[in-house]
């Protein structure tokens, strides 16, 4: 301290050049923050849709006689979605069983993919052309809800595309 | 001039502000977010109860795919022909897997498929990109969607 009084000089940094700088800095970050939206996914495997009987699965339906089951060799479940012509969904089957509402859907889907006996391990769903990605949506959304008999989840699913017109016809 | 006549000079002490500023500098910088830039916020993506956001930690590849109502696919805001860009990224994938995975056969690619898809595009649109990406070896796919609806 002493020294400094008596030299008499003071180093002081020029800041407002600094402070110009980060201001500039500053109001661009301020521009161009814009907050992004949080966004949930649904993370499916979505192999290429297959003929609906397993060709390679070990068992083949009707080879053990002593096995009652007639749908062994079958593991896909089909969902069927038809759509209005503005694109909300119509009506909804799975396999050839009407349901009437997503609840009703909800519930078979839990009666059949839980029960121990179910062959089932991978749905496909036949989505009418017109049909909008939102009430598509939620019928995945429904699907991969879904445990299967082994207890895993069902991720496996795979679209197959009606024509609208020959809804319109049924 | 008259204060500096008399030896006496006001100078506001810069030190405190400039702290601040650096600290909201920080702040802004941390926050930013250069992925979004990928997302065309456009979009009505479809409301769904379930859907939760997964964070993949920067370990998985992922391919985002922006689809408008009337099927168009568009990456950083410019339209882009659906069968060669996803060609493309199929190719650039499959030579990343190849480095990385040198001994893995196997012919799905592992890059993730970020479907962002307008909530009333209908499903022949959507079903022709999902198609051209198995066709190119995609298996994994994302799709996404709100988890409540947002306050218009």
């Amino acid at each position: 301290m002493a020294r400094r009084r008596r030299k008499q000089t003071e180093v002081e940094l020029n800041l407002a050049a600094m402070l110009d700088m980060a201001f500039q800095l500053l109001a661009f970050f301020i521009l161009t923050f814009k907050p992004s939206p949080v966004e949930g996914q649904i993370s499916l495997h979505l192999p290429p849709p297959k003929p609906v009987a397993n060709a390679q699965a070990e068992k083949q339906a009707g080879e053990n006689t002593a096995d009652l089951s007639p749908v062994a060799g079958l593991d896909t479940l089909i969902i069927s979605l038809f759509s209005t012509a503005s694109g909300d969904v119509a009506s909804m089957a799975v396999g050839e069983v009407n349901v009437g509402s997503q609840q009703e859907l909800d519930r078979r889907l839990r009666t059949i993919l839980k029960d121990p006996g179910s062959p089932f391990e991978q749905v496909i769903i036949q989505v009418d052309s017109a049909l909008r990605y939102e009430g598509l949506m939620q019928v995945v959304d429904i699907c991969t809800r879904q445990t299967l008999a082994n207890g895993q989840r069902l991720s496996k699913l795979s679209f197959v595309e009606l024509p609208h017109e020959a809804n319109a016809k049924k | 001039m008259s204060a500096s006549s008399h030896g006496s000079s006001a100078e506001p002490n810069l030190t405190p502000i400039l702290d601040m500023v650096f600290q909201l500098i920080t702040f802004f910088m941390l926050v930013i977010n250069f992925k979004s830039a990928a997302m065309d916020l456009s979009l009505k993506l479809p409301v769904i109860g379930s859907a939760q956001p997964v964070d993949m930690q920067g370990q998985e590849e992922l391919l985002v795919l922006n689809i408008d109502s009337a099927g168009k696919l568009k990456v950083f805001g410019v339209d882009k022909d659906i069968e060669r860009y996803i060609a493309t990224e199929a190719q650039v994938s499959r030579l990343a897997a190849r480095r990385n995975h040198a001994n893995d056969n196997d012919e799905s690619l592992r890059t993730i498929v970020v479907v962002r898809a307008d909530r009333t595009t209908p499903f022949h649109l959507l079903n022709r990109v999902i198609k051209v990406c198995q066709e190119h070896g995609f298996r994994r796919f994302s799709l996404k969607a709100m988890n409540r609806k947002e306050e218009t």
